[in-house]
């Protein structure tokens, strides 16, 4: 009893020699944190109301017709955002037509299908993909692959759809250069593979094994688990994984500018070259000013709030899916 | 010595009693699993009767759920476990090469640990495994989906929210979703894996109770690390030690009057 009593004593002393919450330590440790959260929110806002305030004087000028006009004349001093915007939209639309499937198959391939052994390196692989530098797959873009696909592509598509209605369209080169938005659409699924693979892979790597093994356990095929219970398990995830993919891909710059062609222009084929609004600002702002420069302020603005509604989108979809 | 059996009598009334004449559904014979160089289960022999309970009770480790996992060939999804000897399902040694594992799943049903509702409405989780085997009118379909939940005493709780996800579900009743889901498939065996060591007492008993029904129509073996799960719910018990099967018999004799001294130091709760 004595000892217990004690030892209560002892306790209560040692909180008493405990410094007082509050003293400076606290309050600088808080200020700090504090101002650091704040900063990002300023260098954002920042950010956003300087390329606004450059861009205002082209939204002046145009008006609405920014947005929906394909014209960009410089020597006349006509701009307007619409095939940049187009070409953004569709280079990146195609990267995720091409690289999710491409990334669920591998995410699916290493964490069932793959055997142990094998596992480590192409994980690996798959990760170095993500830490090669954008201007060289820009570079490899536009020296290799382009003339490849060029001759091996373009050229017999569109030998054989010539004429036809709709795919002679959308899949016949005028010029078969080999650069044009599909193009910079393929580069950019490579570009964005590593990163909708791996973090698939990881969600469905943490799906528990037991529902893994139910599903095996009904007599599903490999197919019907992956295709019914492991990924619809980690859509949230892989839709999230998927946005920031399309986050990537909207705002490449560097490997889109080598192989889209750059071209303002208008056009039904994935064949023809374009250009997208990172590549327009990409390659003339180093000889742009007066109102061309603010027309390219405006177009990051674009950019932007582009961005955002994507990360908007994603997060709206991730909550639908939870409560589903 | 003789320390009271921490079964009593009353525990095991007549309702359990062992029907050791109805024919055997699966037979194990010297059958042998390793986990890559580790040997599992050794030499294996043993019988489960058709619409009986079989409990497999035994200390963790002791190999009961790797012998349950034979039975369907779950452990293959593995490639470094493997199993060799027979076990025989009507007849048919399911360890053969050639057995189509899909098939042979649905033919014998597993509930696992934890309940594993699968990602789509309550209505989707039954009728999943039904479609993959069978092509069904939507209208017989509905009627063996209700028949699946009823006979996983389910079907109250859920029939006005069939559309709504399994995931919503309490624990118990996402086990009980998980039973009407493999007593859809119409199989001839149902494995238990601990299926109420994630659940409550109340959800518990409703599960056991659950057992005690889909008796009449399956051939049940249940792994529990409980004992007294094993006295209330089976009609025939194994006892397994390190990889061995120590005793097997009618549950009333096993809990009552233990050949081997191992069953009998465990069921006292001397170990384990």
């Amino acid at each position: 009893m004595a000892a217990l009593t004690d030892q209560i004593a002892l306790t209560r002393d040692r909180a008493a020699a405990r410094k007082k919450p509050g003293g400076l330590g606290d309050s600088l440790f808080r200020a700090a944190s504090y101002g650091s959260a704040l900063l990002v929110l300023f260098v954002l806002a920042g950010i956003l109301a300087s390329i606004a305030y450059g861009g205002w004087p082209a939204f002046k000028e145009f008006g609405f017709g920014f947005i929906t006009s394909s014209a960009w004349n410089i020597g006349q001093e006509q701009y307007g955002a619409f095939v940049a915007i187009v070409g953004t939209l569709a280079s990146a639309f195609l990267a995720l037509l091409i690289g999710v499937p491409l990334s669920l198959g591998i995410a699916v391939y290493l964490t069932q299908l793959c055997p142990g052994w094998a596992r480590k390196p192409v994980s690996m692989t798959i990760e170095l993909l993500a830490s090669v530098p954008s201007i060289i797959y820009g570079m490899w873009g536009l020296f290799v692959f382009a003339p490849l696909f060029a001759r091996f592509v373009q050229v017999p598509v569109s030998n054989v759809v010539e004429g036809m209605p709709i795919v002679g369209t959308l899949f016949y080169a005028r010029v078969p250069s080999g650069v044009g938005i599909l193009t910079a659409g393929i580069i950019l699924a490579i570009m964005i593979v590593p990163f909708v693979a791996s973090i698939t892979r990881d969600m469905l790597d943490q799906i528990p094994t037991v529902l893994r093994e139910s599903a095996y356990g009904i007599g599903c095929t490999t197919w019907e688990v992956v295709r019914h219970v492991l990924v619809p398990q980690a859509s949230v995830s892989i839709i999230g994984a998927i946005m920031l993919g399309l986050g990537r891909a909207l705002g490449e710059t560097m490997a889109v500018t080598f192989v889209i062609g750059n071209a303002n222009r208008l056009s039904g084929s994935v064949f023809d070259p374009g250009s997208t609004i990172a590549s327009r600002i990409a390659n003339e702002f180093n000889e742009a000013d007066g109102l061309q420069l603010n027309s390219l302020m405006a177009l990051g603005c674009i950019l932007f709030v582009i961005t955002f509604f994507v990360l908007v989108i994603a997060r709206l979809l991730t909550r639908r899916a939870k409560v589903a | 010595m003789n320390a009271a059996p921490a079964i009593t009598q009353a525990q095991l009334t007549g309702r359990h009693k062992a029907d050791e004449s109805s024919p055997v559904r699966i037979a194990v014979k010297d059958l042998n699993f390793y986990y890559g160089s580790f040997h599992g289960l050794k030499s294996v022999h043993l019988n489960f009767h058709d619409r009986q309970v079989t409990a497999l009770i035994g200390p963790s480790g002791c190999g009961k759920s790797t012998l349950l996992r034979t039975f369907n060939r779950i452990y293959s999804l593995y490639p470094e476990q493997r199993a060799e000897g027979q076990i025989l399902l009507d007849g048919q040694n399911v360890l053969d090469a050639k057995v189509d594992l899909n098939e042979l799943r649905s033919r014998i049903g597993m509930v696992f640990q934890k309940p594993t509702p699968f990602p789509m409405s309550i209505y989707d989780n039954v009728a999943f495994g039904l479609r993959l085997y069978e092509k069904l009118p939507k209208a017989d379909l509905d009627v063996r989906v209700e028949e699946s939940l009823r006979k996983a005493a389910l079907w109250d709780e859920v029939k006005d929210k069939l559309k709504q996800s399994g995931m919503g579900l309490s624990g118990g009743q996402q086990q009980r979703l998980c039973i009407a889901r493999t007593v859809a498939q119409r199989p001839e065996v149902i494995l238990f894996d601990e299926p109420t060591s994630a659940l409550d007492p109340i959800s518990t008993g409703r599960i056991e109770e659950l057992i005690e029904q889909l008796r009449s129509e399956f051939t049940i073996v249940i792994v529990t690390h409980n004992m007294q799960q094993a006295a209330r719910i089976s009609q025939f018990t194994a006892f397994m030690y390190l990889g061995e099967l120590v005793e097997f018999g009618p549950t009333t004799r096993i809990f009552m009057n233990p050949e081997k001294r191992q069953t009998q130091d465990y069921i006292t709760g001397r170990f384990g």
